[in-house]
């Protein structure tokens, strides 16, 4: 036999879908952003197309990594892929919940924001613990 | 759970990457297997015993 080191089927779909949502993510909200920020003032039905349109591709992101678990077909994979998402969620949420509480006290202005983005954030930094010496 | 993975692949002359290859997984699974840090799923068992041409009870050990 002889040693092959190529991308799992999974794993390429899973690239694809990234760069694909990721690429269509920074056409959108640069041209959204631009088109909300010019011209006449714009309808609320307006805005709020604008807003969906711009979540749609973040929101293709999110189904692209739950799709990953479904189609993982190592299952000692499927399950490190598991606890790195278990993971990113815990971390989320003891964010969001000590920034709550932050606004509660009035110590910050405003509450948890960009929650996507924090778990985005976390599921990178979740990666290395569940993978390290896995 | 204990096992002979180790053994058996050794005799046949097979890397991880061999085996990983021949189960369709990757290495690191077959790492994981062979040092008890993962017990594999009964299917999963299954195929490891059909490429050794062994009973499961002959590859994977009680503690």
């Amino acid at each position: 036999m002889t040693e092959k080191n190529r991308m799992a089927p999974y794993m390429r779909r899973y690239t694809i879908r990234i760069i694909l949502f990721m690429a269509a993510y920074v056409v959108i909200l640069t041209s959204s952003l631009f088109f909300a920020r010019n011209g006449a003032p714009h309808s609320q039905a307006t805005l709020i197309g604008l807003a969906l349109i711009t979540a749609f591709p973040v929101i293709g992101v999110f189904w692209a990594i739950f799709r990953l678990l479904v189609e993982t077909d190592d299952e000692y994979q499927r399950l490190l892929f598991a606890k790195q998402t278990l993971l990113a969620t815990a971390i989320t949420l003891v964010i969001v919940t000590v920034w709550q509480f932050l606004q509660v006290y009035d110590v910050v202005s405003t509450g948890p924001q960009w929650m996507g983005v924090i778990w985005f954030g976390a599921l990178g930094i979740a990666g290395p613990f569940v993978r390290w010496k896995a | 759970m204990k096992n002979r993975l180790k053994v058996l692949r050794a005799e046949r002359d097979w890397n991880q990457q061999d085996l990983a290859d021949a189960l369709g997984v990757s290495r690191q699974s077959v790492n994981a297997i062979e040092t008890g840090k993962y017990d594999p799923s009964l299917p999963l068992a299954f195929r490891i015993a059909d490429l050794f041409g062994l009973p499961i009870e002959a590859i994977f050990l009680r503690d």
